[in-house]
Protein backbone atom coordinates (compact mmCIF):
# COMPACT_ATOMS: atom_id res chain seq x y z
CA UNK A 1 0.00 0.00 0.00
CA UNK A 2 2.61 2.37 1.15
CA UNK A 3 4.64 1.26 -1.84
CA UNK A 4 1.68 2.14 -4.44
CA UNK A 5 1.80 5.77 -2.49
CA UNK A 6 5.24 6.42 -3.01
CA UNK A 7 4.81 5.38 -6.98
CA UNK A 8 2.07 7.77 -7.29
CA UNK A 9 3.76 10.22 -5.53
CA UNK A 10 7.21 10.07 -7.45
CA UNK A 11 5.06 9.71 -10.90
CA UNK A 12 3.22 13.30 -10.35
CA UNK A 13 7.11 14.67 -9.24
CA UNK A 14 8.83 13.60 -12.44
CA UNK A 15 5.43 14.98 -14.55
CA UNK A 16 5.76 18.32 -12.86
CA UNK A 17 9.30 18.69 -13.34
CA UNK A 18 8.56 17.71 -16.88
CA UNK A 19 6.08 20.38 -16.93
CA UNK A 20 8.21 23.30 -15.30
CA UNK A 21 10.73 22.39 -17.66
CA UNK A 22 8.26 22.59 -20.69
CA UNK A 23 7.03 25.98 -18.95
CA UNK A 24 10.50 27.67 -18.79
CA UNK A 25 11.77 26.49 -22.09
CA UNK A 26 11.79 28.86 -24.96
CA UNK A 27 10.39 28.00 -28.10
CA UNK A 28 10.95 28.70 -31.71
CA UNK A 29 9.03 31.19 -33.19
CA UNK A 30 7.30 30.12 -36.35
CA UNK A 31 10.30 31.99 -38.63
CA UNK A 32 13.06 33.00 -36.19
CA UNK A 33 15.41 30.39 -34.46
CA UNK A 34 17.15 30.88 -31.28
CA UNK A 35 20.58 31.82 -30.97
CA UNK A 36 22.53 33.44 -28.07
CA UNK A 37 23.68 36.10 -30.66
CA UNK A 38 20.27 37.32 -31.19
CA UNK A 39 20.38 40.91 -29.64
CA UNK A 40 24.17 41.08 -28.99
CA UNK A 41 26.65 42.37 -31.47
CA UNK A 42 27.61 40.72 -34.57
CA UNK A 43 30.40 38.51 -34.92
CA UNK A 44 33.22 39.78 -36.27
CA UNK A 45 33.33 39.14 -39.80
CA UNK A 46 36.25 40.01 -42.19
CA UNK A 47 37.31 38.57 -45.32
CA UNK A 48 37.16 38.92 -48.88
CA UNK A 49 34.90 38.47 -51.23
CA UNK A 50 35.27 35.74 -54.08
CA UNK A 51 35.56 39.16 -56.30
CA UNK A 52 38.63 39.81 -54.36
CA UNK A 53 37.36 43.07 -52.57
CA UNK A 54 37.67 43.44 -48.99
CA UNK A 55 35.18 42.87 -46.24
CA UNK A 56 34.47 43.85 -42.77
CA UNK A 57 31.27 43.42 -40.93
CA UNK A 58 31.64 46.05 -38.88
CA UNK A 59 32.10 48.61 -41.00
CA UNK A 60 28.66 48.07 -42.71
CA UNK A 61 27.25 49.30 -39.55
CA UNK A 62 24.56 52.02 -41.10
CA UNK A 63 22.83 50.06 -42.82
CA UNK A 64 20.56 46.62 -42.41
CA UNK A 65 22.88 43.73 -43.40
CA UNK A 66 21.67 40.46 -44.68
CA UNK A 67 23.43 37.27 -44.58
CA UNK A 68 23.00 34.45 -46.42
CA UNK A 69 24.94 30.93 -45.88
CA UNK A 70 25.01 29.31 -48.79
CA UNK A 71 26.15 26.08 -50.75
CA UNK A 72 26.01 25.64 -54.66
CA UNK A 73 25.68 21.93 -54.14
CA UNK A 74 22.88 21.93 -51.18
CA UNK A 75 19.36 21.37 -52.26
CA UNK A 76 17.22 23.76 -50.29
CA UNK A 77 19.81 26.72 -51.12
CA UNK A 78 19.05 26.24 -54.54
CA UNK A 79 15.70 25.92 -53.69
CA UNK A 80 15.68 28.88 -51.75
CA UNK A 81 17.72 31.13 -54.27
CA UNK A 82 14.44 32.60 -56.96
CA UNK A 83 13.15 33.94 -53.42
CA UNK A 84 16.65 35.63 -52.31
CA UNK A 85 16.34 37.12 -56.11
CA UNK A 86 13.23 38.34 -55.60
CA UNK A 87 14.33 39.78 -52.25
CA UNK A 88 16.75 41.62 -53.16
CA UNK A 89 15.32 42.81 -56.66
CA UNK A 90 12.62 44.61 -53.87
CA UNK A 91 15.31 46.01 -51.27
CA UNK A 92 17.46 48.12 -54.39
CA UNK A 93 14.27 50.25 -55.07
CA UNK A 94 14.63 51.56 -50.93
CA UNK A 95 17.14 54.33 -49.90
CA UNK A 96 17.67 52.08 -46.31
CA UNK A 97 17.85 48.59 -48.82
CA UNK A 98 19.26 46.31 -47.05
CA UNK A 99 22.66 44.66 -47.80
CA UNK A 100 23.27 40.93 -48.98
CA UNK A 101 25.66 38.58 -48.95
CA UNK A 102 26.05 35.09 -49.52
CA UNK A 103 28.50 33.40 -47.15
CA UNK A 104 30.12 30.83 -49.12
CA UNK A 105 30.20 27.53 -47.02
CA UNK A 106 32.65 24.73 -47.80
CA UNK A 107 32.38 25.84 -51.90
CA UNK A 108 35.00 26.81 -54.23
CA UNK A 109 35.30 30.31 -55.90
CA UNK A 110 34.55 28.52 -59.44
CA UNK A 111 31.35 26.84 -58.33
CA UNK A 112 30.01 29.94 -56.73
CA UNK A 113 30.62 32.17 -59.63
CA UNK A 114 29.04 29.30 -62.17
CA UNK A 115 25.85 28.87 -59.81
CA UNK A 116 25.48 32.68 -59.91
CA UNK A 117 26.44 33.01 -63.63
CA UNK A 118 23.09 30.74 -64.41
CA UNK A 119 20.63 31.16 -61.64
CA UNK A 120 21.09 35.09 -60.84
CA UNK A 121 21.91 37.04 -58.23
CA UNK A 122 24.18 40.12 -58.38
CA UNK A 123 24.95 40.41 -54.81
CA UNK A 124 28.67 40.32 -52.84
CA UNK A 125 29.72 36.38 -52.44
CA UNK A 126 31.76 36.56 -49.28
CA UNK A 127 34.86 33.71 -48.96
CA UNK A 128 34.94 31.78 -45.31
CA UNK A 129 38.22 29.23 -46.66
CA UNK A 130 38.50 27.89 -42.79
CA UNK A 131 34.84 27.94 -41.50
CA UNK A 132 35.70 30.89 -39.27
CA UNK A 133 32.67 32.85 -40.18
CA UNK A 134 30.13 29.87 -39.66
CA UNK A 135 31.67 29.23 -36.47
CA UNK A 136 31.15 32.50 -35.02
CA UNK A 137 27.78 32.44 -36.38
CA UNK A 138 26.72 28.96 -35.33
CA UNK A 139 25.95 27.96 -38.14
CA UNK A 140 26.28 23.85 -38.42
CA UNK A 141 24.42 23.34 -41.72
CA UNK A 142 23.23 25.75 -44.92
CA UNK A 143 20.82 27.07 -45.75
CA UNK A 144 20.96 29.34 -42.97
CA UNK A 145 20.07 33.52 -42.95
CA UNK A 146 20.61 36.13 -40.50
CA UNK A 147 19.56 39.98 -40.54
CA UNK A 148 21.85 42.34 -38.63
CA UNK A 149 20.31 46.05 -38.11
CA UNK A 150 22.00 49.18 -38.73
CA UNK A 151 23.27 49.52 -35.26
CA UNK A 152 25.06 45.81 -35.80
CA UNK A 153 22.93 43.96 -33.78
CA UNK A 154 21.87 40.31 -34.83
CA UNK A 155 18.00 40.41 -35.04
CA UNK A 156 17.03 37.43 -36.82
CA UNK A 157 18.14 34.01 -37.46
CA UNK A 158 16.40 31.42 -39.99
CA UNK A 159 17.21 28.05 -40.44
CA UNK A 160 16.88 26.39 -43.89
CA UNK A 161 15.49 27.56 -46.93
CA UNK A 162 13.40 31.12 -46.56
CA UNK A 163 9.80 31.30 -49.15
CA UNK A 164 8.31 33.14 -51.09
CA UNK A 165 7.78 36.69 -48.89
CA UNK A 166 9.55 35.44 -45.76
CA UNK A 167 12.55 37.82 -45.88
CA UNK A 168 10.09 40.82 -47.17
CA UNK A 169 7.80 40.29 -44.06
CA UNK A 170 10.31 39.85 -41.36
CA UNK A 171 12.53 43.15 -42.50
CA UNK A 172 9.13 45.14 -42.60
CA UNK A 173 8.46 43.79 -39.27
CA UNK A 174 11.59 44.49 -38.22
CA UNK A 175 12.16 48.02 -39.74
CA UNK A 176 8.97 48.72 -37.60
CA UNK A 177 10.95 48.16 -34.30
CA UNK A 178 9.69 44.48 -33.41
CA UNK A 179 11.72 42.25 -32.19
CA UNK B 1 16.93 8.24 14.87
CA UNK B 2 19.17 5.52 16.57
CA UNK B 3 22.40 4.99 17.01
CA UNK B 4 23.82 2.98 15.03
CA UNK B 5 21.67 5.21 11.79
CA UNK B 6 23.37 8.02 12.77
CA UNK B 7 26.85 6.30 12.70
CA UNK B 8 25.77 5.22 9.37
CA UNK B 9 24.64 8.55 7.64
CA UNK B 10 28.01 10.12 9.07
CA UNK B 11 29.98 7.35 7.16
CA UNK B 12 27.84 7.50 3.80
CA UNK B 13 28.87 11.66 3.91
CA UNK B 14 32.24 10.82 4.77
CA UNK B 15 32.60 8.44 1.80
CA UNK B 16 30.76 10.63 -0.44
CA UNK B 17 32.48 13.89 0.57
CA UNK B 18 35.88 11.47 0.00
CA UNK B 19 35.42 10.47 -2.97
CA UNK B 20 34.74 14.14 -4.37
CA UNK B 21 37.76 14.89 -2.85
CA UNK B 22 39.91 12.34 -4.73
CA UNK B 23 38.01 13.01 -7.71
CA UNK B 24 38.93 16.77 -7.76
CA UNK B 25 42.24 15.95 -7.01
CA UNK B 26 43.19 13.58 -9.48
CA UNK B 27 41.37 15.26 -12.49
CA UNK B 28 44.02 15.77 -15.55
CA UNK B 29 45.50 18.83 -14.94
CA UNK B 30 45.67 19.75 -19.04
CA UNK B 31 47.76 18.79 -22.15
CA UNK B 32 50.87 20.47 -22.34
CA UNK B 33 51.66 21.47 -26.02
CA UNK B 34 49.44 23.36 -28.27
CA UNK B 35 47.99 20.18 -30.56
CA UNK B 36 47.74 18.74 -27.35
CA UNK B 37 45.25 20.95 -26.14
CA UNK B 38 43.47 21.19 -29.24
CA UNK B 39 43.11 17.69 -29.73
CA UNK B 40 41.48 17.74 -25.99
CA UNK B 41 39.26 20.32 -26.78
CA UNK B 42 38.18 18.99 -29.72
CA UNK B 43 37.21 15.72 -27.89
CA UNK B 44 35.15 17.50 -25.92
CA UNK B 45 32.90 19.04 -28.05
CA UNK B 46 30.16 16.71 -30.71
CA UNK B 47 30.17 17.64 -34.42
CA UNK B 48 27.06 19.89 -34.75
CA UNK B 49 25.96 17.65 -38.05
CA UNK B 50 26.70 14.44 -37.26
CA UNK B 51 25.63 11.54 -35.02
CA UNK B 52 27.81 10.61 -31.95
CA UNK B 53 31.28 11.41 -33.41
CA UNK B 54 33.11 13.92 -31.46
CA UNK B 55 34.86 16.98 -33.98
CA UNK B 56 38.78 15.21 -33.05
CA UNK B 57 37.33 12.43 -34.94
CA UNK B 58 34.73 13.82 -37.11
CA UNK B 59 35.42 14.92 -41.26
CA UNK B 60 32.40 16.93 -41.85
CA UNK B 61 33.17 20.34 -42.29
CA UNK B 62 31.29 21.93 -39.85
CA UNK B 63 33.73 19.63 -37.59
CA UNK B 64 36.50 20.68 -39.57
CA UNK B 65 35.14 24.32 -39.29
CA UNK B 66 35.20 23.86 -35.42
CA UNK B 67 38.53 22.69 -35.20
CA UNK B 68 40.34 25.73 -37.59
CA UNK B 69 38.90 27.74 -34.68
CA UNK B 70 40.06 26.02 -32.00
CA UNK B 71 43.57 25.74 -33.65
CA UNK B 72 42.84 29.69 -34.01
CA UNK B 73 42.09 30.25 -30.90
CA UNK B 74 44.29 28.05 -29.34
CA UNK B 75 47.02 29.16 -30.92
CA UNK B 76 46.42 33.26 -30.13
CA UNK B 77 46.80 31.93 -26.60
CA UNK B 78 44.26 34.59 -25.41
CA UNK B 79 41.66 32.05 -24.08
CA UNK B 80 41.65 28.89 -21.62
CA UNK B 81 40.56 25.37 -22.95
CA UNK B 82 37.34 25.77 -21.01
CA UNK B 83 36.63 29.43 -22.69
CA UNK B 84 36.72 27.60 -25.86
CA UNK B 85 34.64 25.55 -25.27
CA UNK B 86 32.06 27.86 -23.78
CA UNK B 87 32.89 29.82 -27.54
CA UNK B 88 31.92 27.05 -29.38
CA UNK B 89 28.44 25.84 -27.01
CA UNK B 90 27.41 29.61 -27.15
CA UNK B 91 27.30 29.42 -30.60
CA UNK B 92 25.99 25.76 -31.43
CA UNK B 93 24.01 25.58 -28.23
CA UNK B 94 24.64 22.77 -25.35
CA UNK B 95 23.88 19.95 -27.09
CA UNK B 96 27.84 19.94 -28.63
CA UNK B 97 29.58 19.65 -25.74
CA UNK B 98 30.04 15.80 -24.78
CA UNK B 99 30.60 16.28 -21.57
CA UNK B 100 27.10 18.27 -19.95
CA UNK B 101 27.36 21.30 -18.39
CA UNK B 102 27.50 21.64 -14.20
CA UNK B 103 24.87 24.20 -14.50
CA UNK B 104 21.63 24.36 -15.67
CA UNK B 105 19.03 21.99 -17.07
CA UNK B 106 22.08 20.12 -18.00
CA UNK B 107 23.20 19.52 -14.28
CA UNK B 108 20.55 17.22 -14.16
CA UNK B 109 22.01 14.93 -15.49
CA UNK B 110 24.57 14.32 -12.56
CA UNK B 111 22.65 15.68 -9.95
CA UNK B 112 19.90 13.03 -10.38
CA UNK B 113 22.10 9.44 -10.33
CA UNK B 114 23.22 10.71 -7.13
CA UNK B 115 19.76 11.32 -5.76
CA UNK B 116 18.75 7.89 -6.87
CA UNK B 117 21.26 6.47 -5.56
CA UNK B 118 21.39 7.80 -2.28
CA UNK B 119 17.61 7.42 -1.83
CA UNK B 120 17.97 3.61 -2.76
CA UNK B 121 20.60 3.28 0.06
CA UNK B 122 18.46 5.33 2.19
CA UNK B 123 15.15 2.87 1.06
CA UNK B 124 17.54 -0.19 1.99
CA UNK B 125 19.33 1.17 4.81
CA UNK B 126 15.00 1.67 6.00
CA UNK B 127 13.86 -1.11 5.30
CA UNK B 128 16.41 -3.40 6.85
CA UNK B 129 15.73 -1.98 9.99
CA UNK B 130 11.90 -2.23 9.31
CA UNK B 131 12.46 -5.56 9.93
CA UNK B 132 15.22 -5.88 12.77
CA UNK B 133 12.97 -3.67 14.76
CA UNK B 134 9.56 -3.34 15.29
CA UNK B 135 8.39 0.57 16.21
CA UNK B 136 5.17 2.36 17.16
CA UNK B 137 3.41 4.16 13.63
CA UNK B 138 4.53 7.99 15.35
CA UNK B 139 7.64 6.98 15.32
CA UNK B 140 7.80 4.90 12.17
CA UNK B 141 6.33 8.20 10.62
CA UNK B 142 9.28 10.13 12.21
CA UNK B 143 11.67 7.92 11.19
CA UNK B 144 10.53 8.43 7.33
CA UNK B 145 10.46 12.10 7.40
CA UNK B 146 13.62 12.20 8.84
CA UNK B 147 14.76 9.39 6.13
CA UNK B 148 13.43 11.76 3.17
CA UNK B 149 15.18 14.50 4.23
CA UNK B 150 18.47 12.83 4.69
CA UNK B 151 17.91 11.58 0.85
CA UNK B 152 16.70 15.16 -0.34
CA UNK B 153 19.97 16.73 1.45
CA UNK B 154 22.43 14.47 0.89
CA UNK B 155 21.09 13.25 -2.65
CA UNK B 156 21.02 16.97 -3.92
CA UNK B 157 24.18 18.81 -2.05
CA UNK B 158 26.16 15.61 -3.46
CA UNK B 159 24.42 15.77 -6.91
CA UNK B 160 25.46 19.17 -7.37
CA UNK B 161 28.98 18.79 -6.25
CA UNK B 162 29.56 16.00 -8.91
CA UNK B 163 28.38 17.97 -11.36
CA UNK B 164 30.48 21.10 -10.40
CA UNK B 165 33.30 18.29 -10.38
CA UNK B 166 32.65 16.55 -13.56
CA UNK B 167 30.50 18.89 -15.69
CA UNK B 168 31.41 21.56 -17.70
CA UNK B 169 32.65 24.74 -16.44
CA UNK B 170 32.40 27.24 -18.81
CA UNK B 171 33.92 31.06 -17.82
CA UNK B 172 31.52 33.11 -20.40
CA UNK B 173 28.24 31.36 -19.25
CA UNK B 174 28.74 33.09 -15.53
CA UNK B 175 25.93 35.56 -15.07
CA UNK B 176 28.39 38.19 -14.78
CA UNK B 177 29.59 37.68 -18.94
CA UNK B 178 32.98 38.00 -20.34
CA UNK B 179 32.52 40.15 -23.06
CA UNK B 180 30.44 43.23 -21.65
CA UNK B 181 33.52 45.60 -21.59
CA UNK B 182 34.96 44.35 -25.14
CA UNK B 183 35.18 46.76 -27.47
CA UNK B 184 33.08 45.67 -29.26
CA UNK B 185 30.38 45.48 -26.50
CA UNK B 186 31.00 49.31 -25.83
CA UNK B 187 31.01 50.50 -29.65
CA UNK B 188 27.59 48.81 -30.04
CA UNK B 189 26.43 50.49 -26.58
CA UNK B 190 28.09 53.62 -28.13
CA UNK B 191 25.93 53.01 -31.24
CA UNK B 192 22.54 52.75 -29.56
CA UNK B 193 23.68 55.94 -27.39
CA UNK B 194 24.38 57.81 -30.62
CA UNK B 195 21.54 59.61 -31.87
CA UNK B 196 19.77 60.67 -28.47
CA UNK B 197 22.53 60.56 -26.01
CA UNK B 198 25.52 62.23 -27.24
CA UNK B 199 27.82 62.76 -24.64
CA UNK B 200 27.53 59.06 -23.37
CA UNK B 201 28.44 57.92 -26.85
CA UNK B 202 31.12 60.22 -26.54
CA UNK B 203 32.41 58.78 -23.31
CA UNK B 204 31.68 54.85 -24.33
CA UNK B 205 34.04 55.91 -27.74
CA UNK B 206 36.59 57.16 -25.33
CA UNK B 207 36.56 54.69 -23.25
CA UNK B 208 37.09 52.09 -26.24
CA UNK B 209 40.28 54.79 -27.49
CA UNK B 210 42.10 54.02 -23.92
CA UNK B 211 42.61 50.54 -24.63
CA UNK B 212 42.54 50.25 -28.68
CA UNK B 213 43.60 54.44 -29.66
CA UNK B 214 43.72 53.07 -32.93
CA UNK B 215 40.22 52.09 -33.34
CA UNK B 216 38.84 53.74 -36.84
CA UNK B 217 35.11 53.33 -35.56
CA UNK B 218 35.70 54.57 -31.98
CA UNK B 219 38.42 57.74 -33.93
CA UNK B 220 35.83 58.65 -36.74
CA UNK B 221 32.57 58.65 -34.38
CA UNK B 222 33.88 60.60 -32.05
CA UNK B 223 35.43 63.09 -33.58
CA UNK B 224 31.67 63.55 -35.64
CA UNK B 225 29.61 63.84 -32.51
CA UNK B 226 32.22 66.31 -30.29
CA UNK B 227 31.74 68.56 -33.68
CA UNK B 228 28.32 67.59 -34.19
CA UNK B 229 27.42 68.86 -30.02
CA UNK B 230 29.76 71.91 -30.73
CA UNK B 231 27.84 73.41 -33.25
CA UNK B 232 25.43 74.65 -30.60
CA UNK B 233 28.61 76.61 -28.74
CA UNK B 234 30.39 79.43 -29.40
CA UNK B 235 32.39 80.48 -32.52
CA UNK B 236 36.15 79.64 -30.22
CA UNK B 237 34.90 75.90 -29.06
CA UNK B 238 33.83 75.63 -32.67
CA UNK B 239 37.01 76.14 -33.89
CA UNK B 240 38.63 74.14 -31.52
CA UNK B 241 36.08 71.50 -32.05
CA UNK B 242 36.75 71.38 -35.86
CA UNK B 243 40.54 71.10 -35.48
CA UNK B 244 40.13 68.16 -33.47
CA UNK B 245 38.06 66.50 -35.56
CA UNK B 246 39.92 67.31 -38.89
CA UNK B 247 42.49 65.90 -36.98
CA UNK B 248 41.13 62.68 -35.96
CA UNK B 249 39.41 61.80 -39.26
CA UNK B 250 42.47 62.28 -40.86
CA UNK B 251 44.33 59.83 -38.42
CA UNK B 252 41.43 57.49 -39.35
CA UNK B 253 41.66 57.84 -43.21
CA UNK B 254 45.50 57.39 -42.92
CA UNK B 255 45.03 54.11 -40.34
CA UNK B 256 42.17 52.53 -42.69
CA UNK B 257 42.03 54.79 -46.09
CA UNK B 258 39.43 52.13 -47.37
CA UNK B 259 36.62 53.34 -44.21
CA UNK B 260 33.99 55.54 -46.07
CA UNK B 261 32.23 56.87 -42.97
CA UNK B 262 35.38 58.98 -41.79
CA UNK B 263 35.89 60.34 -45.66
CA UNK B 264 31.75 61.22 -44.97
CA UNK B 265 32.38 62.74 -42.02
CA UNK B 266 35.62 64.93 -43.19
CA UNK B 267 33.70 65.89 -46.47
CA UNK B 268 30.86 67.03 -44.69
CA UNK B 269 32.49 68.85 -41.57
CA UNK B 270 34.85 70.63 -44.43
CA UNK B 271 31.95 71.47 -46.09
CA UNK B 272 29.62 72.64 -42.84
CA UNK B 273 31.60 74.22 -40.51
CA UNK B 274 34.98 74.66 -42.94
CA UNK B 275 32.76 76.60 -45.87
CA UNK B 276 35.64 74.59 -47.74
CA UNK B 277 33.14 73.77 -50.56
CA UNK B 278 35.87 72.62 -53.29
CA UNK B 279 37.83 70.32 -50.72
CA UNK B 280 34.83 69.03 -49.67
CA UNK B 281 33.61 67.84 -52.80
CA UNK B 282 37.02 65.79 -53.34
CA UNK B 283 36.18 63.96 -49.84
CA UNK B 284 32.37 63.26 -50.76
CA UNK B 285 33.10 62.15 -53.94
CA UNK B 286 36.07 59.28 -52.27
CA UNK B 287 33.23 58.76 -49.79
CA UNK B 288 30.68 57.69 -52.17
CA UNK B 289 33.44 55.59 -53.98
CA UNK B 290 34.02 53.90 -50.84
CA UNK B 291 30.60 52.72 -51.08
CA UNK B 292 29.36 53.61 -47.55
CA UNK B 293 26.33 52.55 -45.59
CA UNK B 294 22.95 53.43 -46.48
CA UNK B 295 22.83 56.06 -42.94
CA UNK B 296 25.78 57.46 -43.92
CA UNK B 297 24.93 57.41 -47.98
CA UNK B 298 21.97 59.07 -47.46
CA UNK B 299 23.59 62.29 -45.72
CA UNK B 300 26.07 62.67 -48.10
CA UNK B 301 24.50 62.15 -51.66
CA UNK B 302 22.75 65.44 -51.68
CA UNK B 303 25.61 67.46 -49.55
CA UNK B 304 27.82 66.17 -52.59
CA UNK B 305 25.78 67.47 -55.13
CA UNK B 306 25.18 70.89 -53.19
CA UNK B 307 29.51 71.03 -52.95
CA UNK B 308 29.11 70.46 -56.61
CA UNK B 309 26.83 73.01 -58.23
CA UNK B 310 28.72 75.52 -55.33
CA UNK B 311 32.51 74.57 -57.05
CA UNK B 312 30.72 74.55 -60.42
CA UNK B 313 29.67 78.34 -60.03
Amino acid sequence: MRTSRVAVLATGVVFAALVAVFVVSDGDTDVGARSPLLGAPAPAVVTSTVDDAPFDLARRKGSWVVLNFFNSTCVPCIAEHPSLVDFVADEAGRADRAEFYTVVNDDSDEAINGFFAAKGGDWPKLRDTDGAVAVAFGVAKVPETWIIDPNGFVRLRIIGAVNDGVLEAQMARLRAGDQ
Amino acid sequence: MSGGARRLAWAGLLVVTAALLVFGSVRDSGPLTQQDRIDAITKRVACPTCDGESVYVSRAAAAQAIRAEVARQVGDGLSTDDEIVAYIADRFGGQVLLVPRGSGIDALVWVLPVVVAVALVAALASSFRRGAVATGARSRRAQLVVTVAVVVVVGVGGGVLVARQAGQRLPLQTATGGIDDSTASLLAQARLAGPTDVKSAIELYARVLETDPDNVEALTYRAWLIMLSARQFDESLRQQAYASTITALGRAIELEPGYPDAMCFLGIVVYRDGGDAKSAKEFLDRCLERNPPNEVRGMVESLAAEAAAEVGG
